[in-house]
């Protein structure tokens, strides 16, 4: 079953000076097992969009289909602990939710509340500690005496905990150095293609879309503004410099070379592709 | 959460809000003091009046000062209840084997709930037409003649304007880490004690911690830009009385002044 959004309207805080329409009128389908970019400015309903996934926000108008659960806007929706289970949402600075005293207890957190036996969320807690990267050594300490891009980690491990089907990435990589950053997109690539998990990132970092993506979606002030392919996405160059998207370096670098009289095809989107491609052209 | 409207700045543009909070906060005192002048049903349908033409006046809706009533509305069910039992003078008016009604019980009932009720209409036109920040100065500058016996008036107001000033971002803190509790399964209205205890610390513990850690970023970024505690500070803004502040004292004191009259006409 596809992720899909029937006519979604949100409205926050409806009926008080601070009434605030978040999205307006979001048609859109994402197929299952593939990685999604959703990028917009600050603002335009990314974060607002993401937590309909798991019921955090119900639609104020229309519906939204996850799996095999219907949410229909004025319909009271009873499966939400089902549907959390299967929908893993990793919120922005996601090391703010650690709070259990060590490290492995806060992994199995997510498990124990979907009611997995202890002796297995031990298991599965160690072994998505493993994939994101966590010292075994560690395992026992506060979550506290960690640095700030190992918390993010272990919150990400508690996620990947509960083994969703569907896995909600908010800005998984803000405030990341670059190095850390990489290797976490590389995992959620991994865990997208290994596993068929579907995937949906939210983020600003274009490099990444381009690297890790199949799919963009782009939102602004609320509204849908265009879904399609990264290949047509990043073709569109006038596009995203009208959007004020910061094209990622190799795709600026191919507009130079197109600008300067050497045309590239579409299909290059990696350093070696587009090194071959120039390597074959001199050689003509 | 964003439901809270107890104490709430609403902004929007009206006489009220244009007013120095220092005449606000005064005008309120007189008229809180006024409120407990036990000046009978007519004192209290005159400030009724004025109070409900100073809510409009200040452009608010009154479902708006209606739903701030509704935290109340507990307490004077309780106030309601103890008093009708506990007062047992005036005219016997029902009884049923042990259970007597009189009714003084009624009247001072009616009494209390008009009283709790008047004294939310104010605090709430007070909360809801001064920023926050503008009320400390306020608090600030009428305090400030305790500093002579040493009281460290501004250092008062730097708290009170601080707090003030984090109670939304913990509120929006408090919602995100809720809601990704909520995503790992946390079920923050069902459950046993035991995981309703468990529930709670998941909100709990990463709410300490990062308070802390807001509290100490802040206290480096004031220290940073120059703050001393104790030291001689400007004001950015300076608070100044217009003739509409001078109008509105004028009128709450009236109203005190005629709510004494009233009750010491009422006892005579």
């Amino acid at each position: 079953m596809p992720l899909r959004f029937e006519k979604v309207d949100f409205e926050y805080s409806p009926g008080t000076p601070f009434a605030f329409q978040a999205l307006k009128n979001i048609d859109l389908e994402l197929a299952e097992g593939k990685m999604t970019a959703i990028i917009g400015a600050t603002g335009s309903g990314k974060t607002t969009m993401v937590q309909h996934l798991n019921a955090l926000l119900l639609p104020s108008k229309g519906t939204v289909n996850v799996l095999d659960f219907q949410i229909t806007a004025g319909k009271k929706f009873t499966e939400v602990k089902k549907l959390r289970h299967q929908v893993g949402l990793v919120f922005q600075f996601a090391e703010y939710q650690l709070f259990e005293e060590t490290i492995l207890k806060d992994v199995c957190f997510g498990p124990l509340n979907f009611g997995v036996a202890e002796k297995d969320a031990e298991t599965i807690a160690r072994r998505c500690l493993k994939t994101v990267g966590i010292d075994p050594a560690d395992y026992d300490k506060s979550p506290l005496e960690l640095s700030g891009g190992q918390k993010r980690r272990v919150a990400i491990a508690g996620i990947l905990a509960m083994r969703p089907k569907v896995l909600v990435l908010d800005e998984p990589t803000a405030g990341l150095d670059p190095q850390g950053a990489q290797t976490m997109m590389e995992l959620f690539r991994k865990i997208n293609k290994e596993e068929g998990i579907t995937v949906l990132v939210v983020t600003h970092n274009m490099e990444h879309v381009l690297e890790f993506c199949d799919e963009v979606v782009v939102l602004e002030k609320g509204e849908l503004l265009m879904q399609t392919d990264i290949r047509t996405f990043f073709e569109n160059y006038e596009y995203m410099e009208k959007a004020n998207i910061n094209p990622p370096a190799i795709i600026r670098f191919k507009e130079l070379l197109r600008k300067n009289g050497m045309e590239i095809s579409s299909d290059v989107l990696d350093i070696e592709a587009l090194a071959s491609a120039i390597a074959g052209r001199r050689v003509r | 959460m964003k439901n809270i409207t107890l104490g709430q700045y609403i902004p929007l543009d009206s006489f009220f809000h244009k007013l120095d909070p220092r005449s606000k906060i005064c005008a309120m005192m007189a008229i809180l003091i006024a409120i407990f002048v036990p000046a009978g049903f007519i004192g209290y349908a005159i400030l009724a009046v004025v109070l409900v033409a100073c809510i409009l006046l200040a452009k608010l809706q009154i479902s708006f000062v209606i739903k701030a009533m509704k935290p109340m509305v507990m307490m004077m069910f309780f106030l309601t209840i103890i008093n009708v039992f506990v007062i047992k003078t005036g005219n016997l008016l029902w009884t049923l084997g042990p259970i007597t009604i009189y009714d003084d019980a009624l009247k001072q009932t009616g009494y209390i709930v008009v009283r709790l009720a008047l004294m939310i209409m104010t605090t709430t036109l007070l909360t809801a037409t001064t920023k926050p920040m503008d009320m400390t100065l306020g608090i600030e500058d009428l305090l400030s003649p305790l500093e002579k016996l040493h009281v460290p008036t501004h250092d008062i107001a730097m708290m009170i304007a601080l707090a003030l000033r984090f109670i939304p971002t913990l509120i929006d803190e408090a919602e995100r880490i809720l809601k990704a509790q909520a995503s790992r399964g946390v079920d923050f209205e069902n459950g046993s004690l035991k995981e309703k205890i468990s529930a709670i610390m998941s909100l709990i513990v990463p709410m300490f911690v990062s308070c802390f850690q807001r509290a100490d970023d802040l206290a480096d970024a004031m220290e940073a830009r120059g703050y001393v505690v104790g030291a001689k500070r400007v004001r950015y803004k300076i608070l100044k009385f217009t003739t509409g502040d001078y109008a509105v004292i004028i009128i709450a004191n009236l109203l005190l002044a005629g709510m004494i009259f009233l009750a010491v006409r009422g006892t005579v």
